[in-house]
């Protein structure tokens, strides 16, 4: 018997002890009265600290105070220690769920959980920016609720993950996402979600290469092929001959400049570091005007700008060329009457060399393009007016090699303006 | 009692079920319109043929959905929020159909161009420009009634108004154009169709966020600054 137990039949015991004298010697109903107002005595006691109990018990929480005397003392506190122990282990739980939490968050590929209807658990907010989520409000949403694209619902319902699915992002600029689907626990699912948009590029960059480099030299050379069969087959007069040979000798020419940029190309990628010669950008600017002058024609109206302060250092020679492709570029694509303006700035800071046309402009879609080999915005224009469809990747892989950026901004119809930013190590005298 | 709960768990799973069917169609149909804009701006015309399939695809949903809709009422009386849901979702999808007509109109638009010879490529520019704005209001509409969010609804039918004020200078534009140069009527002609067809997705989009200002809110705002003009 526990001793709450033997303590309560002591008290009665008590009671009736005191009352059965009274009750002997005096009046029965003394004795009874007695016994029963200990008795009830009792009961307010026990009364009193159920209700607290039951009070309790209806809001828990780790309360100090709830202290009880007697039989309750340990009753309390065995209750107080509970949910002490109680509360101690959830907050050590709670610490744990955040910091798988936050490692979900760190990572960089986007992670979304989905439980067995579809709708979405938990996802990070690499996630929520790759597809448009907000957990705040969309826990509990069917994914493809708000990931709408067939190609995605239809992947997700066919339940064959052996594939990741690649999908072209619907939401902000053109991304696209390599989407992994892992079934985990019962009917659980995890999508795991990278942003693979540069190695999609690098694909279709590298694929698109060896397509132009075909594409570029079997054009001339179907020409070739073609006046070679003429003239062996059919007996043409002398002054045919002459222009067919002439024609001949254009094309060769063409696949020759395309071989040589190609070299070009390959020679500036594989070379070692430019060399650190001093470039005099007075007489460059100079030469460049004359250029521009000679290739115009007299068509443009050419202008310099420059305070003839601060010269670059590197290689003379990359940097004429890369130069030089800039400002043909400007009179090739700029309508005779246009003008063009070739300005040089050198600041403590760092140096810039800028060519601004009032030609016909490039759409912002082909400016990121603009610098692939082969990427042409219009293929019949570029190649009419004489271009190989390198000259901008060999500018921009001479200035990457001078540490300079190839800035290019561009308003269709109005004009454009390339300019190759170089950092203040290349600056000499500004 | 257990019979009854569970009989209103079917229920709700019956409206998300039919919430979800029409997000799909809603999806078919940013897809139909986004490939238009795509085939406008590339050329591309070979896709015009799926954007048609697909089209028929979106008319058998629609069917299917208001099918669903009129099962739904006779079978379970929705009342109050339920049953505006259901009376919005048939509103909705009709306006998602016709927003699908629009971009199969766009695509054929699109063929006839391209078949006829090059787009000319300045004008191109701000037809594209209002699609995107187009299909980004489609996009949102859907959002908000994915989350049942009115602000965003509301956001989606203030941004109508801009849609229309650009479809309203790439009119003047093309008029000028064609002034100045009548060889370009043709395909002017048609780039207006492709860009009221834009125009109309746009307003497609605005009557489907102001269904859903209807299921959430319950209020009608159809019509509204029509009425407060006057």
């Amino acid at each position: 018997m526990s001793p709450q137990l033997i303590r309560a039949f002591l008290l009665t015991a008590l009671a009736a002890a005191v009352a059965v004298p009274f009750g002997h010697f005096v009046k029965p109903w003394v004795g009874w009265a007695i016994f029963c107002s200990g008795f009830g005595l009792q009961m307010a006691f026990h009364f009193r600290h159920f209700a607290r109990l039951d009070r309790w018990s209806r809001a828990p929480v780790v309360d100090p105070s709830l202290e009880g005397e007697g039989a309750w003392d340990g009753v309390f506190a065995r209750i107080y220690r509970h949910e002490k122990d109680l509360q101690g282990k959830i907050a050590q739980r709670d610490a744990q769920i955040a910091k798988l939490i936050a490692a979900g968050q760190a990572l960089t590929d986007g992670v979304v959980l989905l439980n067995e209807h579809g709708a979405i658990e938990y996802c990070n907010t690499t996630a929520e920016m790759q597809l448009g989520l907000v957990i705040a409000t969309d826990r509990g949403q069917p994914i493809v609720n708000l990931v709408r694209q067939p190609e995605f619902v239809n992947y997700l319902k066919a339940g064959d993950f052996a594939r990741p699915l690649t999908l072209r992002s619907d939401r902000g600029e053109d991304r696209v996402l390599s989407i992994f689907v892992v079934p985990y626990a019962r009917n659980q699912r995890l999508l795991q979600i990278k942003d693979v948009t540069q190695a999609d590029r690098l694909d279709r960059m590298r694929r698109d290469f060896v397509a132009n480099v075909s594409h570029e030299l079997r054009t001339p050379l179907t020409v070739l092929a073609g006046f070679l069969e003429t003239l062996q087959e059919i007996d043409v007069d002398r002054s045919e001959q002459q222009r067919y040979l002439a024609l001949m000798g254009e094309q060769s020419r063409r696949m020759e400049s395309i071989v040589q940029d190609l070299l070009t190309l390959s020679s500036i990628e594989s070379a070692p570091p430019p060399e650190n010669e001093l470039v005099d950008m007075a007489s460059m600017l100079d030469k460049l005007r004359r250029d521009a002058e000679a290739l115009s024609g007299g068509k443009h109206n050419i202008v310099v700008d420059s305070d003839g302060r601060g010269d670059l250092r590197g290689s003379q020679a990359e940097l004429t060329s890369a130069f030089a492709n800039l400002v043909a570029n400007a009179v090739r694509y700029t309508p005779a009457g246009g003008s063009i303006r070739l300005s040089w700035q050198a600041t403590p800071a760092g140096a810039e060399f800028a060519v601004e046309d009032t030609g016909i402009g490039i759409d912002a879609k082909h400016i990121p393009r603009l610098t692939e080999r082969f990427y042409r915005v219009d293929r019949g224009r570029s190649r009419d007016a004489g271009g190989t469809g390198l000259g901008l990747a060999i500018v921009k892989h001479s200035l990457n090699r001078h540490q300079a950026q190839l800035d290019i901004r561009s308003t269709p119809g109005h004009g454009s303006r390339f300019a190759a930013r170089f950092p203040a190590s290349r600056v000499v005298d500004a | 009692m257990n019979e009854s709960q569970h009989l209103s768990s079917q229920f709700d799973e019956d409206l998300s079920g039919l919430r979800t069917h029409v997000l799909q169609m809603g999806g078919m149909v940013e897809t139909q319109i986004s490939a238009a804009i795509e085939a406008y701006s590339s050329g591309e015309v070979s896709s015009v043929k799926h954007i048609v399939e697909t089209d028929r695809k979106v008319n058998d949903l629609e069917k299917a959905i208001d099918d669903d809709c009129a099962h739904l009422i006779a079978r379970r009386q929705p009342a109050a929020s339920d049953l505006r849901l259901v009376f919005g979702i048939t509103k909705i999808v009709t306006d998602l159909e016709r927003a699908g007509d629009e971009a199969k109109k766009i695509a054929k638009g699109v063929r006839r161009i391209y078949e006829a010879g090059q787009m000319p490529s300045q004008y191109g520019i701000g037809v594209r420009h209002i699609a995107e704005a187009a299909l980004g209001m489609l996009r949102h509409a859907l959002d908000s009634f994915a989350r049942l969010d009115p602000q965003l609804a509301e956001e989606v039918i203030r941004a109508d108004a801009d849609v229309d004020t650009e479809f309203k200078s790439i009119m003047r534009q093309l008029i000028t154009h064609m002034m100045e140069d009548p060889r370009t009527i043709t395909t002017s002609i048609d780039i207006i169709w492709i860009a009221r067809a834009v125009e109309r997705i746009g307003d497609h989009a605005k009557n489907i966020a102001e269904h859903v200002v209807f299921i959430v809110e319950g209020r009608d705002i159809r019509h509204q600054d029509k009425e407060s003009k006057a």
